[in-house]
């Protein structure tokens, strides 16, 4: 691995923790908390995704103690972006946003048996909320608890993708020619 | 005897098994006795602040601060459980969780950052694992800070939070693509400076301060590992 | 027996079709301290990249020919918070981040450690975190850090930027000292002044090439003068019409008064 890989990984894990400030001014219900994990894959390669995501898992469990079994998650977003910056889907908004919305389903799909078997569907105030909705909405469990991790992952992920693709586009061709990853992602290679 | 002197894989063993047990061993006594295990551990005074920097605090006796950050960051999952919950379903996934936060506040007030690097050199650890952990966690702060400063300097230029989802959306594209740029441009700099000073993915280098691993300390962490595989072979043949 | 020898070389950062160094050959010698003058974009850091071996090794671009080295090279960049190492949590640990990559023994890490921090007047901070120090504070810090692995080749980029004029005063006696005791050392610097107590031989850097090469007398010269590079008081006398020869220091300038 070289140093600058080394580099990348832990800049891009912590930036992912730090763009909750960011979050918060503007109000929005977003974790933003994938964001350093696909970045790390669309300009290094699917490895540096992953090692990413655990990272990102690792340090935000000192400070939220329950995020440690959701490292499966940043584990399976890692591999679906990389098969996206394998198809440039980062080309464009037009190509990253459905990309993101799909993910989103597949990053729900994949916490809600951890929230259902860990939780109990209480990963977050959010998600138990719209779970209890769910299940007034006449759901089954896990149904409603698919309910509740998909209505906050669904956006989330949108909104992940369409950054990453904004930031690439946003790199000085120098810059990005210096990531194996970039340009492809980009569709620019 | 503080849990500071113990060293660090010994302390990640012990907040590894607790969450452990508290899923492996029957609700609810196993859960009752993992949380009040995991609770008392939070009164172990520490050395210096740990990972979270919540250790030791004037005018506070130190345990208390752990116990208390542990109590109120699990209260809310306990409200949460019950609306969705019968009482039993309750209490049993509620032990569970707050044994796994109590032992992750515990641990993370015990423990230096510096000394679990320190132990994962001296225990022959190429500097990758070491280097990865240290250098995301030092950067959370200070990318925390640059965020803020971004925020506060986009807030002087008309920045608020009102208006559509649209409008907001565009506010945060300008709030989170600078701090984004500004991390990947640091990226090269950063690795130039690692390579200047020897740097090397992999390689061994010479421990600073390494903890003190006593045998006895070793073979508890072992024991702690097989107790947990005992306590699952138990639940599945119980079970089964 | 030169510490440096950069004969001839050429080098292009990627995919950028201009060099950034054309043709330039430089020697350093051990005890030497050679400063690099120069506009914005002449050159000088990527000199120093390239003495450093690090350009092209880390920084990719193409080379062309030769670069010889002796011993080892330490660099010190001029952006200082991007050259903490993220895995020291004390400026004592950092400081002994480099001597313990070097594999040292620890009582050779704990000598080299201590002697840097009281050369850099940092031994109050050694318990600090780097990240709540100031910027000249951590200035001090990083060229602690390399001072600390005994190189043989030092190289300085702008290495007094962050610092009050005292603490530039401590960083360039510690040069010579380092001189003193067979450190070849060069140095990037727009602290003109300070070039003729500091520096045994000058180096003009314009458009990636090597303008001219010369004794500190060199900061008088006209060309230089018209490049904006003299000494202050040098830049003075010649304003002045004040006529050959030119001081470049006060002392000098004093002692041209009263004859």
């Amino acid at each position: 691995m070289s140093v600058r890989l080394l580099v990348l990984i832990p800049a891009a894990a912590a930036m992912s923790l730090a763009l909750s400030a960011a979050v918060d001014a503007v109000a929005l219900p977003l974790f933003l908390d994938t964001t350093g994990t696909v970045l790390a894959t669309a300009l290094a390669g699917p490895g540096a995704g992953i090692a990413t995501g655990v990272l990102t898992s690792a340090v935000n469990t000192l400070r939220n103690p329950t995020f440690w079994p959701f490292v499966v998650v940043q584990v399976i977003v890692a591999l679906y972006a990389w098969l996206a910056a394998r198809a440039g889907l980062f080309r464009s908004l037009r190509t990253a946003v459905p990309a993101g919305l799909g993910l989103g389903v597949l990053a729900a799909a994949t916490s809600t048996p951890i929230s259902y078997v860990v939780f109990g569907c209480t990963t977050t105030g959010g998600i138990a909320l719209t779970t209890a909705l769910g299940r007034a909405l006449g759901l089954p469990p896990l149904g409603a608890c698919f309910f509740g991790s998909f209505v906050a992952d669904f956006g989330d992920k949108a909104v992940t993708f369409a950054l990453v693709t904004s930031v690439l586009h946003a790199l000085p061709r120098r810059t990005a020619a210096r990531f194996p990853w970039a340009l492809r992602a980009v569709g620019a290679a | 005897m503080t849990g500071g002197r113990l060293h660090p894989f010994t302390l990640l063993a012990i907040a590894g098994t607790l969450p452990a047990l508290a899923w492996i061993l029957p609700a609810p006594a196993g859960g009752a006795v993992t949380t009040a295990v995991a609770l008392v551990l939070t009164l172990t005074p520490g050395a210096s602040p740990g990972l979270t920097g919540s250790g030791s605090s004037p005018g506070w006796r130190p345990g208390l601060v752990v116990l208390r950050t542990a109590v109120l960051t699990a209260a809310p999952f306990w409200l949460f459980l019950l609306l969705l919950h019968d009482v039993p379903s309750t209490i049993a996934i509620g032990l569970r969780l707050t044994t796994m936060i109590a032992s992750v506040v515990w641990v993370g007030a015990l423990l230096p950052p510096g000394r679990l690097v320190e132990a994962m050199v001296a225990a022959g650890w190429g500097v990758t694992a070491a280097y990865l952990f240290a250098a995301a966690l030092s950067a959370v702060p200070l990318l925390k800070a640059r965020a803020q400063r971004i925020v506060d300097a986009q807030r002087c230029r008309g920045l608020s939070p009102r208006g559509g989802v649209g409008r907001r959306l565009r506010a945060l594209r300008a709030l989170a693509l600078p701090l984004v740029l500004s991390v990947l441009h640091e990226v090269d700099e950063r690795a130039l400076a690692l390579e200047t000073r020897g740097f090397v993915p992999g390689a061994r280098r010479t421990p600073l301060a390494p903890p003190r691993d006593a045998t006895a300390e070793r073979a508890g962490r072992w024991l702690l590992l097989v107790g947990c595989a005992a306590a699952l072979a138990w639940r599945l043949a119980w079970r089964g | 027996m030169a510490r440096l020898t950069l004969e001839r070389v050429s080098f292009w950062y990627p995919a950028m079709g201009r060099p950034a160094l054309r043709d330039v050959s430089l020697a350093a010698a051990p005890g030497e301290v050679i400063a690099l003058v120069g506009n914005v974009g002449a050159g000088a850091s990527t000199l120093l990249l390239v003495a450093a071996d690090l350009a092209p090794r880390v920084v990719g671009g193409r080379l062309e020919g030769r670069v010889k080295g002796e011993g080892g090279r330490g660099i010190v960049l001029p952006t200082p918070w991007t050259q903490l190492s993220g895995m020291a949590f004390t400026v004592w640990d950092e400081v002994a981040f480099g001597p313990a990559n070097l594999g040292w023994p620890r009582e050779r890490i704990a000598g080299a450690v201590d002697r840097s921090l009281a050369a850099l007047d940092i031994g109050a901070l050694a318990a600090r975190d780097p990240a709540t120090l100031s910027g000249g504070e951590l200035q001090r810090v990083v060229i602690a850090g390399i001072v600390a692995m005994e190189p043989a080749l030092l190289l300085l980029d702008e290495p007094t930027a962050e610092l009050d004029p005292e603490a530039t005063r401590l960083v360039w006696r510690l040069v010579r000292a380092l001189a003193g005791d067979g450190c070849s050392v060069v140095v990037a610097t727009s602290d003109l002044d300070a070039l003729p107590e500091l520096a045994d031989r000058i180096v003009w850097m314009e458009d990636g090439a090597v303008r001219r090469i010369g004794a500190p007398a060199l900061l008088a010269e006209q060309s230089l003068w018209e490049a904006g590079l003299a000494t202050t008081v040098a830049d003075v006398w010649r304003t002045a019409r004040l006529g050959a020869p030119y001081p470049l220091t006060v002392a000098q300038a004093e002692r041209r008064w009263r004859q």
